[in-house]
């Protein structure tokens, strides 16, 4: 695709709902509320059966799994719908904020302890998603 | 025991960088064709057989080995997915994109290891 096309598309990008850069953040919002649903359901279930809690088959019994389930689905459309706008060089490594957010939220809601090395990790990924955030602004103020 | 590892963990991130490819380039391809063309189904399809492959070679190491051993691979999926967007799908990389998704990498690797 050329660059011509690539400014066209990202210029006649839809608003609101449809927007491409929301609906990458509202997918990143479905991984990481998936994930901790999915950690609460498994948790809950694993004690269900001696023989069966390792194959995660009891999981099934929890409705938090079923809308984790959901919610995995609503995630992959979107991504889906990212990709048709968004570069992919741009959208995954942004995408990637769902390995911060994880280990934060298990520290704020499940009140899962974060290392000191952790903590260096999640100050990294930060600071690379602001290098790589900052193009896109500097983009989106030229149109 | 070692050895499938070896295999099996470039099998599982190639896997998962050809499948975010196929993605990537049917969806891009269907804004202009619409999804009912032929390529844009079949780059769909690979796609989704990529990402599945993906999916159970992860859960077969997963079975084996401790997910702070898996995990820190999925860091260099996103300096394997940028370099292969740059050189397959033509996308432009900048130095500054680079350096972010460097760090972005590193960080990933720092938080799964601990």
């Amino acid at each position: 695709m050329t660059k011509d096309t690539r400014n066209k598309r990202i210029q006649n990008r839809p608003s609101g709902f449809t927007n491409p850069w929301f609906q990458l953040g509202f997918g990143v919002v479905c991984v990481l509320v998936y994930e901790l649903l999915q950690k609460r359901g498994a948790s809950e279930t694993a004690n269900l059966s001696q023989v069966w809690s390792w194959t995660g088959i009891t999981a099934l019994v929890s409705p938090l799994i079923w809308l984790a389930m959901a919610l995995m689905i609503v995630s992959l459309l979107s991504w889906l719908y990212v990709l048709r706008y968004i570069p992919l060089s741009i959208a995954f490594p942004l995408s990637r904020v769902v390995d911060v957010l994880i280990p934060l939220s298990c520290w704020l809601i499940l009140g899962e302890n974060i290392s000191s090395r952790r903590w260096c990790g999640i100050a990294l990924v930060v600071v690379g998603l602001l290098l790589t955030a900052r193009p896109v602004a500097q983009l989106e103020e030229k149109l | 025991m070692r050895w499938p590892v070896f295999f099996l963990i470039p099998i599982a991130l190639t896997a998962f960088v050809a499948g975010q490819l196929f993605l990537k380039h049917a969806m891009e391809s269907s804004a202009a064709r619409g999804f009912r063309d032929s390529q844009v189904i079949l780059f769909l399809v690979c796609g989704i057989f990529a990402m599945t492959i993906h999916f159970f070679v992860t859960l077969g190491l997963l079975g084996h080995l401790d997910l702070s051993y898996v995990y820190p691979f999925q860091g260099l999926s996103v300096i394997i997915i940028s370099l292969a967007a740059a050189v397959v799908l033509k996308e432009k990389l900048t130095a500054r994109l680079t350096i972010g998704t460097l760090l972005i990498s590193a960080g990933i690797v720092l938080v799964s290891m601990s």
